[in-house]
């Protein structure tokens, strides 16, 4: 009956015997759609390498191969796919309403059986299939399939800039983006959005290098400033700001899951966590090249006489929740850490959820369960120490701080001293100045009671005031960073973990990497994490590149060129411009992996530069906007929402890096977690930037969590951007914010005290960086005469039901209360929170 | 249809994202396509929902009453005579090989019998614990699954167990796949609320109501009983209600007019939650004032109940917490969960247990009745568990004195659900002679949770979420419905 694949009756002209995948791929693809159309018009024969062959190896082979065999079934080759699948044969030769591969392709109701959860064949290549095995299924001896390649895994080969294309007026060609973005509006029709004005790009580069909006000064002397150079002059002033290491070392810490404790029951503090997340905002305003940046990161402790600041950079690994409840199985936990790295370091630098080959082969990509563990087994000889970190501003800190208490203790002493009996000998006093030496939080009271005259007045009160005192002591730094260290001892050995469970040890494995992927190289015999890194980064693999250059663009225009940015695999997104993707992940490698070299590249671009608006251009209003015709226009980031009003408000505190802060928290929230503490940041310190805030696993800040901030659980790539009533209500009652619109309220009633409508373009400008146009602020007025109508009602009320009020308050506490009210409302406008 | 004119009709605009907001997504092709038209950029979230139910629905609604640390389902609703007869004997050695347990030294333990006296109840004659006298007249509306088991013997990996179907922090809780499932029913108030009455705390904390890869939207909202019930619901002081309502109006103006100008949709959306909240600042704190309880229902939950005997404040908070989930449920919540803790006996078992049973035996029968004379039990699925039960060893943990208590046992437990399409007045499963293991109809976590999305008309091999490549689903991949547990279905 099979007869047909067995002994093929034609064997139609000449071809190689095995065709390699990749030609196919490019060959057959465009072909395709023509010769289908033929087919369906007219009656030429089908030929299987030519018309069958792309179809099978598109929509069939990525699960139907050799390698995977989903549902037991191979459409590789001709004996495989006549042995048929578990529900028997799928091809009955020269009968093809009998055969289930028809039966599973033929689409009812928009949707088929076959390909699972993708769009159905077209109607063409159904027939095709129909016509193919109805002719008697023939199949070319030796001709094999290949499954496809997936275009993440493709070699990268740098691509040429699109030379056929000029630039315009509204979409000049400032350099090889623009090129290839010019090439893409001309083949899909589209027409660009004009450039962005000058108080929106400036808003624009200042939220995406930094994160904080340009004050108005700056605003004003930008958009009045028509210096050809300007821009440029401008980007390369933000890029040197330390900011700029504070906003895109948050993307980072988004991606290493960072956080102040470390989860599960209990979630203790880890007090010196802040310590790697300094470094990551060092290493990002040094622009320590990302290769090395990512080298130090997961094998800092592996170089060659590694400095302290690269034996804190392997804290990255460190990061991972730790489950510290008593009685757990500690071994169990110890393994999810280990899988939560490999699964981290797969997204973050091939975006590739490897974490899908914990308990079995990737379903969807070709990675075994074996190759995962070989993965683990990189990690899994790392052992988790504390480093000593000394910085400068923790010792000022301290030395301040005994500058403080030393005179206050020594005062105390002098005090003592009146107590001691008389006549002691040197043993004596030498037991006193032990005890009292202040080393300990403690006095050791009972080896030296008896060496003073405790009946004479005052000895309680001395006593008592002393040991308050030594509570009171400053301690010395002692800070621990966390971090990697190549384990000598008792060296694991790793095994496949059957199923995934820990305890059921299959085959042995050494470190190694996908095959699918260019060869490790390694120092020694037993490769380790530092091969693992310098493997990333060798010049023929192909994923890191793409996979990092797509970061750095999604932070520029809200969304990669590849929307999955940690799934470049089958089940991922496609990249909207390949050609351009390609160019540029080539590029960094050309930049020498200059992150900042990157930014600069595309910020100056054109593309960059368009305007967000959805009707920039009235006629493609309706058109999606995955080739970036325009800007894209979003709400910032939770952590920017409030350093937005910290930084309006002037209440903003710049200082970089160190400890965590904690801004007031409502007790109800705090009080679900076990035990926390919340003792609120003192002074200027609760003003610190979003970024800094204590994030508490069990317990993280809601602000930050209503406007989506990550739960630190698992590395995030991509934040959700919601808009909810939550978030309205935070923005307009929380009391940080609402203290942000006081203060800025205050100041402008201070610069403009007779004049709210000067106000009003003051408010505007601050928040932003623009003035108002007319008609806004007329409706501002508008709010404000009658703000100040119901607050005078209000404070009216109150006058008589207080006595001796200050009439010089009551008349002005009307007019601060609506320049309040009115900096709320700006503060609350969409504008405010997004950037355009 | 033409997207345009769907975003622009302000009054489908309304309607649609009204079903949008808190956290949601019902339903339907409008919600759909406006989702897909603020998705078409991917730069605006908006997870697109899983369609309709999968099969008709018996439950819309869900109180989950979740009692934290673990209750000892041997003194309370699995009568083990021969665990009294066998008291202070050690347990075989083959037995204990494979087991784990958080603080149980193997060597000495013995097992300890219940001072508990059970009885019949009801028509169906279900054998409840004397502790809980309250309970014991609705058993005919409850079915008690006495054959609960699962693997975590700790609290918080348990509790996540039993809230996400996963022991790992970072998963959605199930009130948050329902919600992502079904989209919201409530106008104004979040569609998963919390309430917690707790001593020192929840173990995992906002972790027991998150979204985990699920959209944030989905969390579950923690309310305050007293007070201003959401943070940040009551306007800053010094702004009044007009004061308020005026800036409202210059906002959305404000907004309108952007809109107008660039034309993105997410403005819409923007103007849209601020009308939402600002109608949650005047509805929800209706939520909270009982005045217009009658007193019988008030004295009936034991709201006024004395707290002579207690100084915590946890008999009339529980007590207030069921009268809420009530509340909340006619007012269109979809998912209330109720936080009891602790019931974490390792010690002083007897009058630890005496005093959760006083606290909530008492609120939670009154819950049921309520529900059900008014109708609503129906279409309300109650839940009472915790992550785990105890062990029928008694606890020598090393430095104990004496034994007074159980250690974590998750290997076979009790849980108990009514309404919501349940079959109430029988018991499922059994457990072996000291209630070591299952003996008769195990039921696991997992296929809890597929029955629960089962009443919910949700089949839970379809309801998924893709993440990091992977199709996710709240059992993971096993879970089978228990048929037994569902009203005419066989």
């Amino acid at each position: 009956m099979r007869n047909s694949f067995k002994n093929p009756q034609r064997v139609i002209g000449c071809f190689a015997l095995v065709v390699p995948g990749r030609s196919l791929l490019f060959t057959f693809a465009p072909g395709c759609l023509l010769v289908c159309c033929r087919l369906l018009c007219g009656s030429e024969p089908v030929d299987f390498q030519r018309d069958v062959g792309p179809i099978l190896q598109q929509r069939c082979l990525s699960c139907h191969n050799d390698r995977d065999h989903r549902g037991g079934l191979s459409l590789q080759s001709a004996e495989m796919a006549g042995r048929g699948g578990e529900s028997g044969a799928v091809i009955e030769p020269g009968d093809a309403e009998s055969s289930y591969l028809l039966d599973a392709v033929i689409p009812s109701g928009g949707m088929a059986e076959m390909p699972k959860g993708e769009a159905p064949l077209g109607i063409a290549e159904v027939e095709t299939i129909r016509r193919w095995i109805a002719s008697g299924a023939v199949w070319p001896t030796g001709l094999e399939l290949e499954p496809p390649v997936l275009w993440s895994l493709r070699p990268l080969i740098r691509p040429d800039v699109p030379a056929d294309i000029a630039g315009t007026a509204e979409f000049p060609l400032r350099n090889s983006i623009d090129s290839f973005a010019a090439a893409r509006y001309r083949d899909a029709e589209l027409q660009s959005a004009p450039q962005a004005d000058r108080s929106t790009l400036i808003r624009r580069l200042y939220l995406d290098i930094t994160g904080l909006p340009p004050s108005p000064v700056a605003v004003e002397a930008f958009v009045a400033n028509d210096h050809p150079t300007a821009y440029e002059h401008l980007v390369d002033k933000l890029l040197e700001s330390p900011h700029y290491g504070e906003r895109w070392g948050r993307y980072w810490l988004d991606l290493a899951r960072y956080a102040d404790s470390e989860g599960y029951l209990g979630d203790n503090l880890r007090p010196h966590a802040w310590v790697y997340r300094e470094w990551v905002i060092d290493a990002i305003n040094r622009d320590l090249p990302f290769d090395q940046f990512s080298l130090e990161q997961l094998a800092g402790d592996l170089l060659e006489k590694p400095t302290l600041e690269q034996r804190i950079a392997t804290g990255f690994h460190r990061n991972t929740l730790r489950n510290t409840e008593a009685g757990v199985d500690l071994e169990l936990y110890r393994t999810k850490e280990i899988i939560d790295r490999v699964n981290t370091t797969g997204m973050v630098w091939l975006g590739l959820t490897l974490g899908c080959a914990e308990c079995h082969d990737h379903k969807n990509d070709p990675i075994s369960q074996t190759e995962f563990y070989r993965l683990f087994a990189f990690f899994n000889n790392a052992d988790e120490v504390g480093i000593s970190v000394n910085r400068p501003w923790e010792t000022a800190e301290y030395e301040q701080g005994m500058l403080f208490w030393q005179p206050a203790w020594d005062d105390i002493l002098s005090q003592l001293g009146n107590y001691e009996q008389q006549e002691l000998s040197d043993d004596q006093r030498s037991a006193i100045a032990k005890a009292l030496a202040g080393d300990s939080k403690l006095v050791d009271w009972k080896s030296i009671v008896d060496l003073y005259q405790t009946k004479k007045p005052g000895w309680d009160d001395v006593k008592k005031k002393l040991d308050a005192c030594l509570t009171s002591k400053p301690a010395a730094p002692a800070t621990k960073s966390r971090a990697f260290a190549k384990r000598i001892n008792d060296r694991r050995d790793t095994f496949v973990h059957i199923r995934g469970i820990y305890s059921r040890h299959g085959e042995k494995v050494q470190p190694d990497t996908p095959a699918m992927l260019p060869d490790l190289i390694h120092r020694a015999e037993q490769p380790d994490r530092l091969d693992l890194a310098r493997w990333l980064f060798h010049k023929d693999n192909p994923l890191t590149g793409r996979v990092s250059v797509n970061q750095i663009w999604q932070r520029l225009f809200g969304q990669g060129l590849v929307s999955t940015p940690n799934d470049f695999g089958n089940k991922g997104a496609r990249p909207t411009h390949p050609q351009l993707l390609d160019w540029l992940a080539t590029e960094y490698r050309r930049l020498g992996w200059s992150r900042k070299a990157m930014i600069r590249l595309i910020v100056k671009s054109s593309m960059y530069r368009l305007a967000s608006a959805k009707n920039s251009v009235p006629t493609q209003q309706n058109v999606n906007n995955l080739l970036l015709w325009r800007q894209n226009s979003y709400r910032v980031d939770a952590e920017i929402v409030r350093d937005l009003h910290l930084s309006a408000s002037g209440l903003l505190d710049r200082t970089i890096g160190r400890r965590g802060v904690r801004p007031p928290l409502p007790d109800f929230v705090a009080e679900v977690g076990r035990s926390v503490k919340w003792p609120v940041s003192k002074g200027s310190e609760r003003y610190r930037r979003g970024m800094y805030i204590l994030f508490k696993r069990t317990v993280p800040f809601p602000m930050l969590m209503t406007f989506d901030a990550p739960d630190s659980a698992i590395s995030c790539s991509q934040r959700e951007r919601s808009n909810t009533p939550l978030q309205a209500l935070t923005l307009l009652n929380d009391p940080e914010f609402y203290e942000c619109a006081r203060i800025l309220a205050s100041s402008m009633i201070e610069q403009h005290p007779n004049d709210p409508s000067a106000a009003i373009d003051g408010i505007y400008l601050t928040c932003l960086g623009r003035r108002p146009v007319d008609q806004e602020r007329s409706f501002l007025m508008s709010a404000w005469r009658d703000l100040m109508r119901i607050n005078k009602i209000e404070s009216l009320t109150a006058k008589s039901t207080v006595e001796n009020v200050d009439e010089e308050i009551l008349s002005e506490q009307p007019r601060l209360a609506s320049m309040i009210a009115v900096t709320r409302i700006v503060m609350n406008l969409d504008e405010f929170i997004t950037r355009d | 249809m033409s997207l345009t004119k769907t975003i622009y009709d302000p009054d489908e605009l309304a309607a649609l994202n009204r079903r949008r907001f808190f956290a949601t997504g019902a339903s339907g092709l409008g919600t759909l396509a406006l989702a897909s038209l603020l998705n078409e950029d991917g730069v605006c979230s908006a997870a697109v929902p899983p369609q309709i139910a999968h099969f008709a629905p018996r439950a819309k609604r869900c109180i989950y009453l979740f009692m934290e640390g673990g209750p000892s389902q041997m003194d309370l609703f699995d009568p083990k005579p021969k665990l009294n007869e066998l008291d202070g004997q050690s347990m075989p050695e083959s037995i204990l090989r494979e087991i784990k347990f958080a603080f149980i030294q193997k060597d000495s333990a013995r097992l300890m019998g219940s001072p508990r006296t059970f009885r019949r109840y009801g028509e169906c004659g279900m054998h409840l614990s004397d502790l809980l006298p309250h309970l014991s007249s609705c058993v005919d509306d409850i079915a008690l699954v006495r054959s609960m088991h699962g693997e975590q013997f700790n609290h918080l990996p348990g509790q996540l167990m039993m809230l996400s179907g996963s022991a790992l922090q970072g998963w959605p809780t199930l009130g948050s796949w329902l919600n992502y499932g079904l989209g919201s029913e409530s106008n104004n108030l979040p569609s998963y609320v919390v309430l917690a009455t707790l001593g020192r705390g929840l173990p995992g904390g906002a972790s027991s109501w998150s979204s985990g890869f699920l959209p944030s939207q989905y969390a579950g909202t923690l309310f305050r009983n007293q007070g201003s019930p959401v943070l940040n619901l009551a306007n800053p002081p010094g702004i009044s209600r007009p004061v308020q309502a005026r800036s409202l109006q210059a906002i959305n103006d404000l907004n309108r007019l952007r809109l107008n100008v660039v034309g993105n949709p997410e403005v819409a959306s923007r103007i849209q939650a601020y009308e939402l909240a600002f109608r949650m600042q005047q509805t929800a704190p209706e939520l909270l004032d009982l005045s217009g309880e009658s007193m019988m229902t008030l004295d009936e939950y034991g709201v006024t109940r004395e707290e002579a005997s207690d100084k915590s404040g946890f008999f009339g908070s529980y007590a207030r917490n069921c009268l809420l989930a009530r509340r909340m449920i006619e007012r269109g919540v979809r998912f209330v969960t109720l936080f009891l803790s602790t019931w974490d006996h390792h010690s002083n078992l007897d009058n630890g247990l005496k005093r959760n049973t006083q606290i909530s035996d008492q609120p939670v029968a009154a819950l049921l009745k309520d529900l059900k004379r008014r109708g609503l039990l129906d279409e309300t699925l109650v839940v009472w568990g915790g992550e785990f039960g105890r062990t029928p060893l008694g606890e020598n943990r090393a430095n104990y004195k004496k034994i007074t208590g159980r250690d974590h046992h998750p290997y076979s437990f009790s849980m108990w659900l009514a309404g919501g399409g349940v079959k109430g007045g029988q018991v499922i499963g059994e457990t072996d002679e000291i209630g070591w293991s299952v003996a008769k109809d195990p039921v696991h976590v997992h296929d809890m949770h597929a029955t629960i999305l089962h009443l919910f008309g949700l089949d839970h091999k379809r309801l998924t979420y893709r993440f990091q490549g992977r199709d996710f689903r709240l059992t993971d991949v096993s879970g089978n419905v228990v048929k037994q547990l569902v009203e005419n279905l066989s």
